[in-house]
């Protein structure tokens, strides 16, 4: 099972202009995040949110620009908190306009597959007794953890504040 | 609540990885959980400390033996947190297909 996060979207317009928004600095503050970006290999940068748990906390992410292959594939390490990941973005014309996909990989790798392999039944006494168990004290609320307020509110605020209606984009 | 990144540093060790794999199928004390690792109780220890400092792994005592468990709310925070960015990412590409329609 996988423990990557690898998402393809297909944007109705050309290459170039899919492309411009992912190298430009403004463009990136405006949908992205906060930045000091430039194209440039080596570059380093950071994004800056408001502190967000899934970011790692402090809500800064530092990157470098590792590849730029314009207009087809760009590259940047990505680090927030001790978490240290790559995250490449590779562009494709597409009969509808341009397939963008976007991975991003390195989360201790095999640490986060062992987890996605014991949650999902890799490990049939963790699937049968201790995790229904788990399960069934947390709806009780005896050992439960903290309310979804106490860790996950910068997160929703944030994802809240930047949400817009989705146009007409195919996610697969 | 043990931070998201220290876990994913507790994770990152094979040693570690082979301790986990040990408790998710059986509670086990130390003395077996060394079987298939080629190091000391003592290196057992110390990887079984960094386990629960991260929230992996809980303890208790059972006789005079003291019992190692998995935790799995541990592993369950962890996977949210990855679920948590992926969604992050997916309402940030649905925003830039929102710029390109924008933009001049």
């Amino acid at each position: 099972m996988k423990a990557d996060i690898d998402i393809t979207m297909t944007y109705p317009y050309p290459a170039d202009r899919v492309w411009a928004a992912l190298t430009s600095s403004e463009a990136l503050s405006v949908w992205f995040m906060p930045n000091d970006f430039k194209p440039a290999v080596g570059h380093h940068f950071t994004f800056r949110a408001r502190p967000f748990r899934a970011l790692g906390f402090d809500g800064i992410v530092r990157c470098q620009v590792l590849e730029l292959d314009p207009p087809r594939r760009m590259v940047w390490s990505w680090a927030g908190g001790s978490i240290d990941t790559t995250v490449t973005f590779t562009l494709e014309q597409a009969a509808e306009g341009t397939r963008l996909r976007m991975r991003q990989v390195g989360f201790d790798g095999l640490g986060a597959q062992l987890t996605r392999r014991i949650l999902s039944g890799g490990y049939p006494r963790i699937l049968g007794q201790r995790l229904p168990a788990y399960l069934g004290q947390a709806a009780t609320g005896l050992d439960a953890p903290p309310p979804p307020d106490q860790c996950a509110e910068d997160g929703r605020t944030l994802l809240g504040a930047f949400r817009r209606p989705h146009r007409q984009i195919q996610s697969r | 609540m043990a931070a998201t990144a220290d876990r994913f540093a507790a994770l990152a060790d094979g040693s570690r990885r082979h301790l986990l794999e040990q408790l998710a199928a059986a509670d086990r004390p130390v003395s077996e959980l060394m079987s298939g690792l080629d190091i000391s109780q003592a290196a057992v220890s110390q990887h079984l400390r960094i386990l629960r400092e991260a929230g992996l792994v809980a303890a208790r005592k059972q006789g005079r033996h003291r019992y190692y468990q998995l935790r799995p709310a541990g592993l369950t925070e962890l996977r949210e947190w990855l679920d948590e960015l992926e969604q992050f990412w997916h309402a940030r590409l649905a925003a830039l297909g929102d710029y390109l329609g924008e933009a001049p």
